[in-house]
C-alpha cells in the first residue's frame, strides 16, 4: 500500500517576523513495516539555512531558519510512504507472550540491550509525569499473570469507552490530571494517558505521531484537507518488541496508520517548534492534511 | 568543646600560635601532633609579622579586592554585592603530595571526558550493563538534543573542577565534580594576585608554583577548538566568553577572565545566529564567532532546542554547534556528569575505559535507584549526606544527622517515591587548617576546588593549587559561597624557585588579539557606556541644581517674591520628577523639604539623583571589564555614598543640606577626570563621551528653559540668572568678568556661547562634533550622517543668534520667546541625535518568543 500525504502548515503574523529558527518533525521515518519512498519539502519564504538530520530517537528532523522579514510562513510536506501488507494482517493473538509479571521481571533483570534501552521509556517525560490517579486507573487491567499485550489492548479499549473525544476541551498543554478528571480529550491526550498508565506500572511506553487514512462515507467524495495528524502509543514487551495501540480508534494500528516519528511524548516529536523574533503575539497555525491512497500494490 | 579552648589559646596567650585540635585531621599537624615541615616557614613568618601587621595586611587585601570590584553577588541588587572574602593565611601543599594529586586529577578528567563522549555517543556503558539506564536517562542534565554533537579534537570536556577534602587517613578524596561551567578559576587567580601584592617577600621566599601556565593552556586550547572550516588562511579565531549577565553570582569572575584572557565578554543577546554561523553584534556589524567559552548553564543556552523560556542564550546555537561551525566549551549537555550518583560507578567505568582504578578516590557514594543502596541509605540516613541526582540551584546536600525525626521521615518518603532521583555520600569531616579569625589563628574546615583544562595530546593540565574555601565556624559542615564561606589562596610549594617563564611564544598573535578587543566591542557594551555617560551627567546636574536651591532657599536674604516657587519648579522640570512642584500645590511649596528629599533619595522615582546614579552603576557593571581599577574605586565610593544617602541628607536638612551632596559631586568629578586620564581612547570611550556631551548640552538647555524663559521682576530675573550660573559652576568667573550687576544677556553668553567655559552649550557641541565625526562610517551615501547634520544645525543656530535678542521679551509677554525657540530647537535636535545614534549603533532585536507557545518543554 502506498500513501501520499500532504501536510501544509501556515502561520500568519500581525507584524513582520524578522528572524525565525525552527525544527520540524514532518517527514515520515522508516520502520520495520514502513518505507518512506520520498518526502519533498517546500518552505516559503525560502530558508537561509536548513539541514536534515536524525534526532535522538532516529526520527527525521529538519532544522531551518529564515532571516528575511516575513508576515506569512508556510511549510508544505508531500511524502509517499509504502506500508507493508503484513502489517495489515488480522490482529495478533494477544493472549500469548510475556505476562505482566514476566515482563517486569525481565525489565528489572535488564537482559539485552533493547530491554535496557527500553527502560528509558518507563521514566517521567515532560508531558507525562507520574500522578497516583494513573496507576489507580490502570491497575485493573494488569493482573500479574495476564499477558501484557492483552492487558494493553484492554487499556486501549477502556480509554476508548470511558473517554469522550472532544477537540474543544483540551489544548496542547492540558495536563493529564485534567484529562483524567473530565474524561475528555483528543488523540494526543489519550496516547499520553495510556503511556502514563503503563509507565505507572513500570512498563516502557512511547508516543507515536503520524497520520491516519480516513475514508469518506460510502458514495461520497473525500474532502480536501479533511485528514489530520494523529497520535497513538506503543508498549515494549521484553524479548518481543514494541506493539502499537490506538486508544482513539480502539484498534491496533495496521495499514491505515502512517508513522512520522516517535519519542517519549509529544514534546519529543512536535511537528514544528522554534523561536521567532518580533511578529506580534504568537498565533495558532492553520494546518491541513490529506492522506491519499495512490496504489493498491 | 575544643572551639573555646582554641579561642582562649588564640586570643590571650599566643594569638599567633596555631594550636592543634585534638582528635581531628589537620593540614598543619600529622597524627602524632608534629608540625609538617612545609608549614614551618609560613607559620614562623606569620609569627614574626605579628597580629597587628597581619591585620593590616588583611585590610589591605580587602581594599584591593574591593577596588578590583571582586564580588560574589548574592541577590540581583546593584547596591549589595558582597566583596569576595579572602583569608590572608594560604593553604599549603607540598609539591611531592601535589604531584600525586595532579596525576589523579588529570586521570579523572580523562575518564570523565571518555564518559561524556560515551553518554552522547554509543552509550556502551549502558549497553554493557555498567551504568543503569535510569541513572543517565532520568538526569536533568542529559539533553537528548545534544546526542552526537562533538567538538573537534580529542577532548569533549574542556574544563573540569573537582571539590576535594582530606579524609581522616590523610588522603585527598573527591566529593563532587563540576563539568558544565566550572567556576572559581578566576577567583583563584584574583586571590593569587592579591596575595602576591600583600605578602610580596613571603610569597617570593615560599617558592609557590605559578598559575599562569594553566591559563596559557586554556587559551591555547580555546584557540585550537575553532572549527577548521571557519578559518581561512591564517585567520585568528574569534573567541568570546558568554556570561548570563551582571546579575550572575560569579559575574566578577567572568569579567576578570575576559580581561585576563583578552576575549570579549558577551551576553546571549550580543550574539545571533545567521546563515548557520554564530555572530557577535558589534559596532563593525557582525563578527563571526568561532569559539564560545560559556558560563551559561546547559539548558539556558538555546531556546530553540533546550529550555524554551530562556533569554540568556542564543536561539539556534545548538544547531550551529551540531553542524560543527562553532565550538562551545564545555559542550552543551556536559552537566550530565555532575550527577553525584556517578561517583559510585567511577571505579567500574575506569576499569572499562582505562583498565585500572582511579588513583584519586571519590567519597563512598550510593544511588537510591539501586535496591541494595536504597536499603542501606534508608537504614543509615544519619550517617550520610543525601543529594538529589539533579542539583537545583541554591540547593545543598542534606546532612542526615542534622534532621529532626519529622524531617527525616519526610526525606525518606520523598526518596521512596522516586529513589532513582537521589544519591547519598558518606559524610567526611574535612581537615582543619589555620585561618586568620578574631585576631588569631583559628581552625577552620577546608575544601579545595581544583581545576583541569584540556591540553595538547589528549592530556589535561591541572592548575597547581586551586581555590580553597573554609567553613564559617570550626564545626561548619557545609562550605559554600552562598553561605558566607571565605576563600584562601592555595600554595603548592616547590622545593626550589620556579624559573620565570614567558607565556607568549608568538608575541605578534597576542598583540593582534589585544587590538581586536578594542574595536570589537559588542553593541550592548557600547550602549551601556553611552548611557553610563548620560546618567552620570544627569545626576550631576540634578545634584548641582539641588545644591543651588538649598543655598538660595536658606540664604540670609529674603528671596524676591515668587523666587522660591521658580527655583522649586526648576527642580521638578530639570529632573523630570513631574508633577512635583509644578503641580502648584501651596502646601508643597511652603514645605518643600519632603519633596526635595524624595527627588534626591527615592530610588524608585525616575529622575531622582539616586535613581540616575543607580542606573549609572548598572551600566558600569555591564562594562566592568573596560573600567580601570581607579574608576572601579570611584564607582565603589559612589555605591557606598548612595547606601548612606538618605541618612546623611535628611540629617543635614536642618543646616546646610547642600553639604551632604558634596561627596557625590566630588566622586562624579573624579570620575570625569578618570574618563579623560585612565581610559583607552577606543570606540567605547567615544560613546561614553558622546553620551556625556549630549546629556550636558541637554541639561544646559533644560535648566535655562526652566529658569530664564519665564520673565519675572528684575530681582527675580537676577536670582534666576545667578542660580543658573551657580548651578553651572560659572558664577565666580562671571562676576570676575562683568563685576556689574547680573545681566541676562551676558549671563546667557557665558552659558551658551562662551568657548572658554567647559560647561557652556557651545563647548559640548564642539566636542560632540569632533567625537561624532570619528564614529565608524555606515556606508549610507556621500552625505553627512544624520546625527552630524543635526548637531551642525544646533551648532549654527546657537552661534547665529544674538544674546541681546535672546535676553529680551516682547512687552507684556511673560516669556522670552526667542530664547525659548532656540532652547526647544536644541532639545529636539539633540533628542533626535540620541535616537539616530541608537538606531545606527545599538542592537534592537526584540526578545525571542515561541513559534507555538505550548507552555511545556521546560525542565522536567
Amino acid at each position: 500500500m502506498i500513501y501520499r500525504i500532504r501536510h501544509l502548515t501556515e502561520y500568519e503574523y500581525k507584524s513582520p517576523v524578522s528572524l525565525c529558527y525552527n525544527q520540524a518533525h514532518l517527514q515520515p521515518r522508516n520502520t520495520s513495516y514502513q518505507n518512506c519512498i520520498s518526502s519533498k519539502l517546500h518552505i516559503d519564504p525560502l530558508p537561509s539555512y536548513s539541514r536534515k538530520r536524525k534526532d535522538y530517537f532516529g526520527n527525521n528532523m529538519l532544522n531551518f531558519s529564515i532571516e528575511v522579514p516575513h508576515k506569512k510562513l508556510s511549510i508544505e510536506v508531500v511524502s509517499e510512504v509504502h506500508i507493508d501488507e503484513r502489517r495489515a494482517s488480522p490482529e495478533l493473538n494477544l493472549d500469548l507472550g510475556n505476562t505482566c509479571a514476566q515482563a517486569l521481571e525481565a525489565l528489572r533483570a535488564g537482559q539485552g540491550k533493547n530491554t535496557l534501552a527500553a527502560r528509558e521509556f518507563v521514566l517521567d517525560s515532560p508531558m507525562v509525569r507520574m500522578i497516583p490517579q494513573l496507576r489507580e486507573y490502570a491497575e485493573a487491567s494488569f493482573a500479574p499473570d495476564r499477558p501484557l499485550l492483552s492487558a494493553a489492548r484492554e487499556l486501549t479499549q477502556r480509554i476508548f469507552t470511558d473517554f469522550t473525544y472532544d477537540p474543544e476541551f483540551t489544548t496542547v498543554a492540558t495536563p493529564l490530571s485534567d484529562v483524567l478528571e473530565h474524561r475528555r480529550g483528543v488523540c494526543q491526550d489519550f496516547a499520553h494517558l495510556a503511556i502514563g498508565c503503563l509507565r505507572s506500572l513500570g512498563f516502557p511506553a512511547r508516543y507515536v505521531s503520524g497520520y491516519l487514512e480516513t475514508l469518506p462515507p460510502p458514495g461520497q467524495k473525500k474532502l480536501v484537507g479533511s485528514d489530520a495528524s494523529h497520535a497513538w502509543f506503543s508498549v515494549y514487551s521484553p524479548g518481543e518488541g514494541w506493539f502499537e495501540f490506538d486508544p482513539t480508534n480502539n484498534n491496533m494500528p495496521a495499514h491505515q496508520h502512517i508513522t512520522t516519528a516517535w519519542g517519549r511524548d509529544y514534546t519529543d516529536v512536535a511537528p514544528l517548534s522554534g523561536v521567532i523574533f518580533d511578529g506580534g503575539e504568537s498565533q495558532a497555525p492553520r494546518v491541513s492534511v490529506d492522506v491519499d491512497r495512490i496504489t493498491e500494490k | 568543646m575544643s572551639f573555646t579552648e582554641n579561642r582562649i589559646l588564640g586570643d590571650q596567650s599566643e594569638p599567633m600560635v596555631y594550636a592543634r585540635q585534638p582528635g581531628t585531621t589537620d593540614e598543619v599537624y600529622d597524627p602524632e601532633g608534629r608540625m609538617r615541615s612545609h608549614w614551618q616557614y609560613l607559620l614562623d613568618s606569620l609569627q614574626q609579622l605579628g597580629g597587628e601587621t597581619l591585620q593590616e595586611r588583611q585590610l589591605k587585601a580587602e581594599r584591593i579586592l574591593r577596588d578590583d570590584g571582586a564580588t560574589y553577588t548574592l541577590a540581583s541588587d546593584t547596591l549589595n554585592s558582597r566583596t569576595w572574602g579572602l583569608d590572608p593565611v594560604p593553604l599549603l601543599l607540598d609539591s611531592e603530595e601535589w604531584s600525586q594529586i595532579e596525576t589523579g586529577l588529570s586521570e579523572r578528567a580523562e575518564l570523565l571526558n571518555l564518559l561524556l563522549a560515551d553518554i552522547y555517543g554509543p552509550r556502551e556503558l549502558i549497553r554493557c550493563g555498567i551504568l543503569p539506564p535510569e541513572l543517565i536517562f532520568s538526569h536533568q542534565g542529559f539533553l537528548r538534543p545534544c546526542q552526537g554533537v562533538k567538538l573537534p579534537g580529542e577532548h569533549q570536556l574542556i574544563l573540569h573542577s573537582s571539590d576535594m577534602v582530606r579524609d581522616a587517613d590523610g588522603s585527598m578524596v573527591v566529593i563532587g565534580d563540576r563539568t558544565q561551567t566550572p567556576s572559581g578559576a578566576g577567583y583563584a587567580l584574583e586571590n593569587r594576585t592579591v596575595m602576591r601584592r600583600v605578602f610580596p617577600s613571603l610569597f617570593r621566599d615560599s617558592h609557590v608554583h605559578r598559575l599562569a601556565l594553566f591559563f596559557h593552556t586554556l587559551r591555547q586550547t580555546l584557540n585550537r577548538l575553532a572549527p577548521p572550516g571557519n578559518l581561512s588562511g591564517g585567520d585568528l579565531p574569534t573567541v568570546v566568553i558568554m556570561t548570563p549577565g551582571a546579575y550572575s553570582e560569579t559575574y566578577f569572575e567572568h569579567t576578570y577572565l575576559a580581561n585576563y584572557l583578552g576575549y570579549p565578554l558577551v551576553q546571549g543577546g550580543d550574539l545571533t545566529v545567521r546563515n548557520g554561523y554564530v555572530w557577535m553584534k558589534s559596532l563593525d556589524g557582525l563578527t563571526r564567532v568561532d569559539v564560545i567559552l560559556r558560563r551559561v548553564d546547559d539548558n539556558f543556552c538555546d531556546a530553540v532546542e533546550l529550555r524554551s523560556d530562556s533569554h540568556l542564550g542564543v536561539p539556534g546555537l545548538l544547531e550551529v554547534a551540531r553542524a560543527g561551525r562553532v565550538a562551545v566549551a564545555n559542550p552543551l549537555g556536559s552537566g550530565v556528569l555532575e550527577n553525584p550518583a556517578l561517583l559510585k560507578y567511577l571505579p567500574q567505568i575506569s576499569q572499562y575505559f582505562l583498565g585500572h582504578e582511579l588513583q584519586l578516590r571519590s567519597v563512598p557514594s550510593y544511588w537510591c535507584g539501586d535496591p541494595d543502596d536504597l536499603a542501606y541509605v534508608l537504614a543509615n540516613v544519619e550517617k550520610l549526606v543525601i543529594k538529589r541526582c539533579s542539583r537545583r540551584s541554591g540547593e545543598y546536600g542534606v546532612f542526615g544527622n542534622q534532621l529532626t525525626s519529622g524531617e527525616k521521615q519526610a526525606l525518606i518518603a520523598r526518596i521512596k517515591q522516586s529513589p532513582h532521583l537521589f544519591a547519598a555520600q558518606d559524610f567526611l569531616s574535612p581537615s582543619l587548617t589555620p585561618s586568620w579569625q578574631n585576631g588569631g589563628l583559628e581552625s577552620r574546615p577546608s575544601l579545595l576546588r581544583s581545576f583541569t583544562v584540556a591540553g595538547q595530546g589528549g592530556t589535561y593540565a591541572v592548575m597547581p593549587g586551586g581555590l580553597t574555601r573554609i567553613g564559617v565556624e570550626v564545626d561548619s559542615r557545609l562550605i559554600a559561597n552562598q553561605l558566607g564561606s571565605i576563600s584562601k589562596d592555595t600554595w603548592v610549594l616547590a622545593s626550589e624557585p620556579e624559573k620565570r617563564m614567558t607565556l607568549q611564544p608568538t608575541p605578534g598573535v597576542e598583540r593582534r588579539e589585544q587590538m581586536r578587543q578594542y574595536t570589537n566591542l559588542p553593541s550592548r557594551m557600547v550602549e551601556n557606556l553611552f548611557w553610563m555617560g548620560r546618567y552620570g551627567e544627569r545626576a550631576d546636574t540634578a545634584i548641582r541644581l539641588m545644591r543651588t536651591v538649598f543655598l538660595q532657599l536658606n540664604s540670609a536674604y529674603r528671596l524676591p517674591e515668587g523666587a522660591d516657587r521658580l527655583l522649586l519648579r526648576a527642580v521638578s522640570e530639570v529632573t523630570l520628577t513631574l508633577p512635583g512642584f509644578t503641580a502648584e500645590d501651596p502646601e508643597l511649596l511652603k514645605h518643600p523639604e519632603a519633596e526635595l528629599l524624595s527627588v534626591i533619595c527615592d530610588s524608585r522615582r525616575t529622575g531622582s539623583v539616586k535613581s540616575s546614579l543607580i542606573a549609572m552603576l548598572n551600566c558600569a557593571e555591564e562594562v566592568k571589564e573596560l573600567l580601570s581599577a581607579d574608576i572601579q574605586r570611584i564607582i565603589n565610593d559612589i555605591r557606598d555614598e548612595l547606601n548612606g544617602l538618605e541618612g546623611s541628607v535628611s540629617r543635614g536638612m536642618t543646616s546646610a543640606p547642600e553639604e551632604s551632596l558634596d561627596p557625590l559631586i566630588t566622586a562624579l568629578l573624579a570620575l570625569s577626570g578618570l574618563y579623560l586620564d585612565s581610559m583607552f581612547r577606543g570606540l567605547g570611550w567615544r560613546f561614553l563621551q558622546i553620551g556625556r556631551r549630549l546629556e550636558k548640552a541637554q541639561q544646559v538647555a533644560t535648566l535655562l528653559r526652566a529658569l530664564l524663559v519665564p520673565v519675572h521682576g528684575d530681582a527675580s530675573d537676577d536670582l534666576a540668572m545667578e542660580s543658573a550660573l551657580l548651578t553651572a559652576e560659572a558664577l565666580n568667573t562671571y562676576r570676575r568678568r562683568y563685576r556689574a550687576e547680573t545681566n541676562i544677556a551676558s549671563g546667557l553668553g557665558v552659558l551658551l556661547v562662551d568657548r572658554s567655559n567647559p560647561r557652556s552649550l557651545i563647548y559640548q557641541l564642539d566636542k560632540l562634533r569632533t567625537d561624532l565625526a570619528l564614529l565608524p562610517a555606515r556606508g549610507k551615501g556621500p552625505e553627512m550622517p544624520r546625527e552630524q547634520r543635526l548637531v551642525l544645525e544646533v551648532y549654527s543656530a546657537v552661534q547665529l543668534v544674538e544674546m541681546r535678542i535672546l535676553a529680551s521679551s516682547d512687552a507684556g509677554e511673560s516669556t522670552r520667546a526667542a530664547l525659548d525657540d532656540l532652547l526647544q530647537l536644541v532639545q529636539k535636535r539633540l533628542n533626535a541625535v540620541a535616537i539616530a545614534i541608537s538606531e545606527d549603533f545599538f542592537d534592537h532585536t526584540g526578545g525571542p518568543q515561541q513559534l507555538v507557545n505550548t507552555g511545556w518543554k521546560s525542565e522536567l
